[in-house]
Parts: structure tokens; sequence; C-alpha cells
């Protein structure tokens, strides 16, 4: 038989898949509405379900345990980093890397707020990366300009008490 | 309850490889199948059903099983593909294993492959979020800020391996270790992708970090490959070989995704590595499987592992050992192939993986133990029981299954 002729690499072809034409109406918009406007008042409104107490941050129409939250809850600004991870090169143990981009990593930090059960990623600042550990305090720090955007409230920094 | 006794009679794996540029997917999946057919000693003719299962979206490539009447002997037969993410192969399984346990079919043929190399596993998995992360643009995200979270799975697996490592007292060291135990084990099975006799835990600490605490070393490459598996009755298999394995449960459990809820929501999955559901899933296996003590019960395990810290962490998630022991019994050997309970004897998916196949390869290698068929990456010890796991999603799902030497009822 006679050798295939073949290609190294899978042939790709160009193409945009254009996000912002993808607009969404469902129930969780609605309510994640209400939320993101009390931003502007630094106000962090939860939902909580009847059925099992559960609070979700940002808020959520159908619970696990199949009840509709339905109770508005302020949950605190402060909170507890459940899980971490850095951006670019960084810190084997504390140990600065030569390989990768320059620079400052980012900390990306899984919270828990305080008065929700429910874990939201944010980015860490005012903080090395070999000070952060699973059960860190933090507390969100709001952008100058509050706009009611779902990233108002993905910055915290350690809380100083 | 009523249960037919379901045994393991045939096994077959294709070649695997990162690029497979010299079979299209039905030649590549029918090189397992024939394996399989040769294995059992059985031909189409003796089969009453197929079960098959892949991610399309990593190949790019949807309804792949239409070419499974004419090349994997599934003409005029009864023909089911599944998708479950990465526990696919498990489901694969199971589904096979319930069409025979519960008396509809004698005979039944798995097949669970990926062919990645045809597609983009990256987009393959990014389809998985796309519509979640319109609706977070939509919200008021960046999308710069989203991308940065990390992604596809490495950008799961950092959040859980530092949570775990946390939790556990596990250290960069032993995910060296892990990686090192497996690429060895890896070098002695002749299926197995990634083959490195030899590494060392020094050699993995040198890999690039791809983003803390996981570096190249800790993650399982992109594999072209297929699996195949007949399962068939207790009385039917005893007909066609001495020593079947059977399989005595199968259970499977899922989560909310972690990290990101749906949309913007919360999710109450707080912890990636908490794998609660794997717990639950391992108990009710193990239940059914009417194993009471796992840990002196259990000979052979192969955990689903593609993460290096995966390895430890489902060890103690499929209740082998009390939660955050795991990184000392790796140190002390007896996660070895001449170990007291050896761990991932196939070199695991952190050596190969062929994402839709690897669940049920944790099935297969755990029947192949049993059978003592494992050739040189047979453990030392004699193995009577053992555990395959799958996991997949956005660590939200989780496949269970008890093999044994020993049928149920006898
Ligand atoms: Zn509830």
């Amino acid at each position: 038989m006679a050798e295939m002729e073949y290609k190294k690499e899978t042939r790709s072809v160009e193409g945009s898949w254009p996000m912002e034409h993808w607009s969404w109406k469902f129930e969780s918009i609605a309510l994640i509405s209400k939320t993101r406007e009390a931003f502007k008042e630094k106000k962090l409104l939860g939902l909580k379900c009847p059925g099992c107490g559960l609070v979700y941050f940002p808020p959520k129409p159908y619970c696990r345990c199949m009840s509709e939250p339905d109770e508005w809850v302020e949950v605190k600004q402060q909170g507890t980093i459940t899980t971490y991870t850095f951006t670019g090169a960084w810190a084997y143990e504390g140990i600065k890397e030569e390989e990768g981009p320059a620079g400052e990593p980012l900390i990306i930090v899984g919270v828990n707020f305080d008065g929700s059960d429910t874990l939201t990623v944010c980015t860490l600042g005012e903080a090395k990366p070999e000070e952060v550990f699973v059960g860190m305090r933090v507390q969100l720090k709001w952008p100058e300009n509050i706009e009611g955007r779902l990233d108002d409230i993905a910055h915290v920094v350690p809380l100083r008490e | 309850m009523a249960h037919i006794d379901v045994a393991v009679t045939g096994v077959g794996y294709s070649k695997h490889v990162s690029k497979r540029r010299d079979v299209n997917i039905a030649e590549l999946v029918w090189e397992a199948v024939s394996n399989c057919y040769e294995d059992a000693g059985l031909k189409p003719k003796d089969i009453d059903a197929v079960v098959t299962g892949n991610m399309p979206a990593f190949e790019g490539v949807n309804m792949p099983e239409l070419w499974g009447a004419g090349h994997w002997g599934a003409y005029h037969k009864p023909l089911i593909r599944i998708t479950t993410g990465g526990t696919t192969g498990g489901s694969v399984a199971h589904a096979a294993y319930y069409a025979v346990a519960s008396g509809l079919y004698d005979t039944v043929l798995a097949i669970a492959f990926e062919k990645q190399s045809d597609g983009n596993s990256t987009m393959g998995l990014n389809t998985v979020a796309l519509a979640d992360a319109a609706a977070q643009f939509q919200q008021g995200v960046d999308p710069g800020f989203l991308a940065s979270f990390g992604g596809g799975a490495v950008g799961i697996a950092v959040y859980q391996a530092a949570s775990y490592m946390k939790r556990s007292g596990c250290t960069t060291h032993h995910l060296d270790k892990v990686s090192a135990l497996c690429r060895n084990n890896a070098a002695l099975n002749p299926w197995s992708h990634l083959k490195q006799p030899g590494l060392t835990p020094e050699d993995v600490a040198k890999t690039v970090l791809m983003q803390y605490p996981i570096r190249f070393g800790h993650v399982c490459p992109a594999t072209d490959g297929a699996c195949a598996m007949i399962l068939t009755t207790h009385e039917k298999a005893l007909k066609l070989q001495n020593k079947p394995a059977y399989i005595l449960s199968c259970a499977s459990c899922s989560d909310e995704a972690a990290l990101m809820g749906i949309s913007g929501s919360g999710t109450t999955n707080m912890d990636p590595c908490a794998q609660e559901h794997c717990k639950l899933a391992a108990k009710w296996a193990y239940e059914l499987a009417g194993i009471k003590d796992p840990r002196r019960e259990i000979d052979v395990a192969e955990p689903y592992a593609p993460f290096a810290h995966q390895m430890l962490m489902f060890y103690e998630r499929l209740l082998l050992c009390e939660e955050g022991e795991a990184p000392a019994i790796l140190d002390s050997g007896s996660m070895n192939l001449d170990g007291e309970l050896p761990v991932c004897p196939s070199g695991g998916v952190i050596s190969t993986n062929a994402i839709g196949a690897s669940a049920m390869e944790r099935i297969t290698e755990v029947a192949l133990q049993i059978m003592g068929k494992a050739g040189e990456r047979q453990v030392k010890k004699e193995v009577h029981k053992g555990v395959a796991h799958g996991w997949g999603g956005a660590v939200n799902l989780n496949v269970v299954a008890v093999l044994s030497d020993t049928p149920r009822r006898s």
C-alpha cells in the first residue's frame, strides 16, 4: 500500500464568535440585575432559600433543594478565601520563577462572603503571593466608579482588623 | 433485588499516541474493537447491544456513532451513545453493566474513545462554558478578567490542587513523586501514551510551571485512543474463560459546578477539592458490592487523575484512607506496583488521556489486574478486588465501579 501523505498539524480555519450578540433574558439575569443595582449603594444582596436556608450571592432563582430562593438578605463585605492560584509564572513554594512572563502575578482567589453560602472568584490585591492561604480573611474593595457591573465585586484585599 | 452477575470477558485497546494521522475516527475505534473481539473469542454476531461514548466537542465531529454499524460490529444491533465529559467512559461502562445486570441483554459491547488531534480540545472545553461566559459579559464582567481565572481543565485543577495541598499537607514534592510513579508504571504498559522509564521526582520538578501549583510534568497529555470491553453474564463468561473479572457495582454522583455558578450566580460547591459526591459514589458502590472495609478489601485502585494531586485526593475520596493521609501513604511506598495497595499501575490518566476513553480504561485495567493479564504492569500482590473511578465536568461528576474475581451472589 502506498505511503499516505499527511500534514503534521490539524488544519485550523479562522473564525470569530461574536459573544456580544448573545443576549440573554433568563430569570437569574433579572435577579442579578437587582444585586448589581445595589452595588451602587455599596450593598451586597443575596437571595435566601426558604427550603434549606442557603444564601446565594450573587442570587439564583432555583436552589439545589429545588425550592425557590425569595428572601433578599444583605451579605457582609468581609469573607474567607476558600481556594487560590496565581497567573503567570510564580511561586513554587515561595521560589520566584525565572521562566514565564515577567512582572507581578495576579492573585486569583475564591471568596466566601460572610452571610452567604457560595463562592465568588475575585482577585486579591495589597498582598504578596506568599501571604495567601486558604482560610485567609479578606475585605471587598470597591472600584472608584461603581457602575453596577458584576465585576464591581471582583476585587478583595486582606482584612485589617 | 434481582441481579444478574456481570463479567468482563474481553478488553481491547488501540494504539494511544498524540496524533493518529494514519487512521480516521472509525478506524481508530476499530482497532480497539477488533482487539476486544479477539481477546473475548467472540464475533459481532455474539453481541446483543452496543454502547459507545466520547466527547464530540473535542473532535469537532458530531454523531461519531454514524460509523458504528459499518466499522464496530454494530450492524443491526441496538446502539446508544453517551457523553458525560471526563466520566464518559465510566458512564458507557455503567450503561453496558446495567444492560446486562437488568437481564435486558446477555452480551454487550462497550466502546469509549477520543481522537483529540482531529479537533481542538481547548475549544471543545470552551464550548461547555461559552453561553455562560456570554451571560457574564452581558452583566459586566471584563472578558480579559474572566480569562485570567485560568482556562480549560488546568484552570479548574489549579484551584483544586491549591486547596487540596492546604487541606492535606501535600507538598509539591508529593506532586512530583506522583508523576514519577505513574510515568514509570506507564513505561510497563504497552498501550500507554507517555512512557518515561526512570523518570525521577527531581526531573518533574524541573518542568515548566503552568499555573501555580501545577507544572507541565503534573499534567496529562492529549491522546488519541480507543478502548473496548465486552460484558456478559456469569454463565456465558465461564464458557469463554477460566477467570473472568466481575463488575460488582457501579455508582455515580453529581454536584454543583465549582468555582462559578451558572451565568454569574454563586455556587455552593465552594471547595473544588472537597469532592463530597465522590465520597458518596464510593460509599454507594462499596455498599452495593458488599464491601465493608474498603481499606482492607480493595487490592488495587485506578483513580481518574489527569493532574498529579488528584491521585492522592481521589485515593482519599474513594475512602481508601482518612482525609489527609494519602501523601504519607505515597511516601510509604504502599502505592507502588509492589506495594500494599498499588495505585494507577497502568500509569493512569496522567500518562494517557484519550478523554472519552479514560474512565473506561480505569475499569478495564482493574479487570486485567484481577484476571492476572496485566503483563509487566501486573501488581505483585494477589488481586481479588479493585476500584475504578472517573471524574468529569467542572469537578461536578464522579463515577465509581467495584470489580472482583468472585461474582456477587456466590
Ligand atoms: Zn434550598
